[in-house]
């Protein structure tokens, strides 16, 4: 009879508006993130339940055979669309418009059960995308509507009162909050994922492979976050400032890809000036970690051990001094790390120097001829790089995010006719000249500067960071050289919004001006770096260390979990407790009563259901002759309070009811007077 | 008084299903590493517990008492009462049901106490035991349901189902029965009382009703010994078996009541002097309730 099944009736108007209320809420969290007419079409199936009358709608019947059809079109539709339906996205539109079909054709309580989970995983879908301040608050109101809809679907409220469940869910969240923190700092993470992530789930702005015009520039135009870094001294000068990526060494006449081979490095031998900092990097889908130039230690999750060498279990380094993450970079990483500030490392072997001189033949044939003609007039090959560079320092070179088009041959373009370029048209246009003149050289990629936050202290390095500079072999070391730094040193100074005139699309988090906006943006990028920092960022590292902190380095599981349960009884009764002392001030003569009434019965005399206040007294008076006066007061006070007139002297009365009941004697006392 | 402490908390279906799925976000979080996709689970979780102690709360610390029983003729519906009371803050839907399909559901606001009626089915003749009684709620969100268990010796009286249409009644002992009950529709009106559950329809005095002056029922003052009758379990046809006999005289002693005639009753093992009046007719009709074979 307990678990019966409830009957089936329809739901009400006000249950369906509950429903569609938490399900638009969930819709309204994603819906930025799907495409136009996806979004469109689910919030339009949700309003058309609710705003047409249930007569104007196709009978139940009818919908339960339509709506299958329907969400199956939709998933043809999305696949055509996508070319494949078992990805993130795809996957997120079916659930979206999927949340909207259930929504009209939900017929009994049942179906708002149902409804009400579908809702919650679509709510959850929104951090694939995003998990910003923004996104966090987005998911109150669902969760607010959550305890509305539930409590509806329990019992159809009978009127459209609609706070008094918010403010009831309300409370409960806040008393369910200490069991979320306890879950949330202790349930185990795990290093990676427990099966492949959909493949798109990594496509992120950031620096990829291949690199030819226009690759850079157009990743200028972003203002995200690449990373941020806290120094554990002073931050080196802007000059110093060059965060190595992606190494491409080889060329194709137009693009710039890596060599496929990745061989083991070793770390540059550390030079005077080391200096230690931790970077948290956001995800970008590949596998690069940066550092300054050049890495003296590898990166580690934990403290830095400059011991280690050869490569810990985030990363390795490759021959040419690339940190390679052992998987995708999918969330957040934070690593410490310590750098040699120099501006060269040995190079290894004959190998390298065969490799980085590789040029196709048949490209670009005015650069070479230019190349070999100069080095011809020059007596050494550091001649030959500074004739290179003062060519772009004294000839009408121009440092632009909008080149002109480039021709067939895009370094003859470049470097003979337009002579408008951003720093991957020099970077390549220079590798290219060494080449041809017969000086091993290649392109290196990454970012360069950053931009100091005052509040906080830490380096915010933006997309809009993201360089392009060069590497030449001389005299068996590794030389960094920056030819964008010859026809535009400003950049290299002051970054990119520095470099070039306010005509440029330079994003606006580049730009020199508009400071107070800026400002704004740098309090609420602070504001951001501790959100991801402590929450975004909470994984099995920071985990791992808080439990350290904690003294918990070294608990078996087992002892967690007794420990995890032992607060969780000590908030429910402290949870319980408060509803205790809520009642007592919401009807505080009636809480003193039945504590009084309590006190007696423990001490031997039960009230009986029926027994007024005065009878009761008289019946403990006679018993306890000796306390007579005061259970007569109690009994008088409390009777008045509850059945007498509404009177100015309420509180006085409290007040002695109050100071009776704190005068009765223990129980224990009566007990052995009687 | 009770107070009990047993209370049984498990999650309704509505409630796994909601588990189920904080299951499900949270393996998704694990896998992609959602920071906040953890946060999000673990809110709904923690608003999922919340939830379980407030429905322990609603039944916590309630006080259940028993009033008492009703009387009712098997194949009618007989009545318990109960109490609720409630020391606390409010309690809503609070469900209390016996062994039948039927259940009452109670809100009680802060520091009130409650009377509940539970109707039973009363197929059987005889002292029908109140049973195990069970309060439930699903109170706040539906997702957890809340019990506990009360047991009562509370127990109400069924008498048997008068035989309808019975046979006239007996000729009196006097034999002169028939003039007398000639007389026995113009008995004098006593007065009125409160109208109560089972007074028959022909009692119920209906101008008083009309006037709006609520519901009566006529009393009449039977005179002893007119039309003064002898009812005897022996005097029954042979053929009647023990059930349709107490049927009978059930029927019997009703009619005595609507004629106001006094009446003696006599079933193997109870003998019931000459008498009339309420309690006299509840004394026979709990005698023939009881009646046991053998």
């Amino acid at each position: 009879m307990i678990f019966a099944a409830a009957p089936v009736t329809p739901l009400t108007r006000i249950q369906l508006a509950w429903l569609g209320a938490l399900v638009l809420l969930a819709q309204l969290t994603v819906a930025s993130h799907v495409l136009p007419w996806v979004a469109a079409a689910g919030a339009a199936l949700v309003l058309i339940r609710f705003v047409l009358a249930p007569d104007r709608l196709p009978s139940p019947r009818l919908r339960r055979l339509l709506l299958p059809l329907l969400a199956a079109a939709v998933a043809v539709a999305i696949r055509i669309k996508f070319g494949y339906l078992l990805g993130r996205d795809p996957c997120v539109a079916f659930l979206y418009v999927l949340v909207g079909i259930k929504y009209l054709e939900t017929r009994n309580a049942r179906d708002g059960g149902l409804l009400i989970c579908l809702a919650l995983f679509l709510l959850l879908t929104q951090f694939f995308y995003a998990q910003t301040i923004a996104a966090a608050l987005l998911m109150l109101p669902a969760l607010l509507v959550l305890g509305g809809a539930l409590a509806a679907l329990r019992e159809a409220p009978a009127d459209s009162e609609w706070k008094a469940p918010l403010v009831m869910t309300a409370r409960m969240i806040a008393q369910g909050i200490p069991i979320a923190a306890l879950l949330f700092i202790f349930f185990p993470r795990l290093a990676g994922p427990l099966w492949g992530m959909p493949t798109d789930a990594g496509a992120r702005t950031g620096l990829s492979e291949r690199m030819q015009p226009g690759t850079i520039g157009s990743l200028s135009l972003s203002d995200e976050v690449a990373f941020r870094v806290d120094f554990e001294s002073a931050p080196p000068p802007p000059s110093l400032r060059y965060w190595r990526g992606p190494v491409l060494a080889r060329f194709d006449g137009e693009a710039w890809t890596p060599f496929a081979l990745l061989r083991r490095g070793q770390l540059a031998r550390p030079a005077a000036r080391t200096i230690d900092y931790t970077v948290t990097l956001e995800p970008h889908g590949q596998r690069w970690l940066f550092a300054l130039e050049h890495p003296a230690s590898m990166p580690s999750r934990t403290a830095l051990d400059p011991a280690q060498s050869g490569g810990t279990d985030l990363a390795f380094l490759t021959f040419d001094q690339q940190l390679l993450a052992k998987a995708p970079i999918t969330q957040a990483v934070r690593y410490a790390q310590r750098s040699s500030l120099d501006e060269s490392f040995p190079a290894i072997d004959n190998v390298e120097r065969r490799e980085n001189l590789q040029l196709p033949l048949d490209r670009n044939p005015r650069t070479s001829e230019f190349a070999r003609e100069l080095r011809a007039s020059v007596d050494s090959d550091r001649a030959f790089i500074a004739a290179i560079l003062s060519k772009f320092r004294n000839e009408a070179y121009v440092y632009t995010l909008t080149p002109s088009p480039l021709g067939e041959e895009p370094v003859d373009g470049f470097l003979f006719d337009t002579k408008r370029g951003f720093c991957e048209h020099y970077a390549s246009a220079f590798v290219v000249l060494l080449r041809a003149a017969g000086i091993p050289a290649r392109v290196v990629t990454g970012y360069q500067g950053g931009e100091i936050n005052p509040d906080g202290e830490y380096l915010i390095v933006r997309q809009s960071d993201a360089h392009a500079w060069a590497e030449v072999l001389l005299d068996g070391a590794w030389q960094r050289f920056d030819p964008t730094a010859a026809v535009a040193p400003s950049r290299i100074e002051h970054g990119i919004g520095a470099a070039l005139p306010l005509t440029e699309p330079v994003p606006y988090l580049a730009r020199l001006d508009m400071t107070w906006l800026k400002n704004l943006r740098l309090h609420w990028d602070a504001i951001n770096y501790q959100w991801q920092r402590g929450v975004v960022g909470f994984n099995i590292d920071r985990q791992r260390n808080l439990l350290r902190d904690l003294g918990l380095g070294n608990a078996r599981p087992w002892q967690i979990v007794a420990l995890a349960a032992g607060v969780i009884v000590v908030w429910g009764a402290i949870v319980l407790g408060l509803a205790r002392r809520r009642a007592l001030r919401a009807d505080p003569a009636a809480a003193l009563w039945s504590l009084a009434c309590r006190r007696l019965a423990h001490a031997g005399l039960r009230r009986s259901p029926e027994e007024g206040p005065l009878a009761y007294a008289q019946r403990a008076a006679r018993r306890w002759p000796q306390w007579g006066a005061l259970f007569a007061r109690i009994g008088e006070s409390y009777a008045l309070l509850r059945y007498g007139p509404d009177s100015a002297q309420r509180g006085e009365l409290i007040a002695s009811l109050r100071a009776s009941v704190a005068s009765l004697p223990a129980a224990r006392r009566l007990r052995t007077s009687s | 008084m009770l107070r009990h402490r047993r209370i049984y908390v498990l999650p309704t279906r509505r409630g796994l299903a909601l588990i189920a799925t904080i299951a499900i976000m949270l393996v998704a979080s694990m896998n992609y590493a959602l920071a906040l996709g953890f946060a999000l689970t673990f809110l709904i979780a923690g608003l999922v517990a919340a939830a379980l102690l407030h429905t322990y709360r609603n039944l916590n610390g309630l006080a259940v008492s028993p009033l008492g029983a009703g009387e009712a003729f098997a194949g009618t519906e007989l009545v318990f009462t109960l109490s609720l009371g409630n020391a606390s803050s409010a309690r809503q839907g609070i469900i209390v049901a016996t062994g039948s399909e039927r259940s009452v559901s109670v809100d009680l606001a802060a520091g009130t106490t409650q009377i509940v009626q539970l109707v039973a089915d009363a197929p059987y003749r005889g002292r029908q035991l109140l049973g195990r009684v069970t309060l439930w709620t699903d109170f706040p969100m539906g997702l957890w349901r809340g019990w506990a268990y009360v047991h009562f010796p509370l127990s109400g009286i069924v008498y048997p189902a008068p035989e309808a249409p019975a046979p006239p009644l007996p000729p009196g002992r006097d034999g002169s029965d028939a003039r007398k009950s000639a007389h026995a529709a113009e008995a004098e009106l006593a007065g009125l009382r409160d109208y109560q559950r089972g007074d028959p329809l022909n009692r119920i005095a209906w101008k008083a009703v009309a006037r709006g002056a609520g519901w009566y029922s006529k009393q009449f003052e039977g005179a002893g010994g007119r039309g003064a009758l002898q009812l005897e379990w022996a005097d029954m046809p042979p053929g009647l078996d023990t059930e349709a006999r107490l049927s009978r005289l059930t029927a019997w002693v009703l009619a005595t009541e609507r004629e106001a005639r006094a009446f003696a009753l006599r079933v193997p093992g109870v003998e019931l002097p000459m008498g009339h009046g309420a309690a006299h007719r509840r004394a026979a009709l709990t005698a023939l309730a009881l009646y046991r074979a053998g």
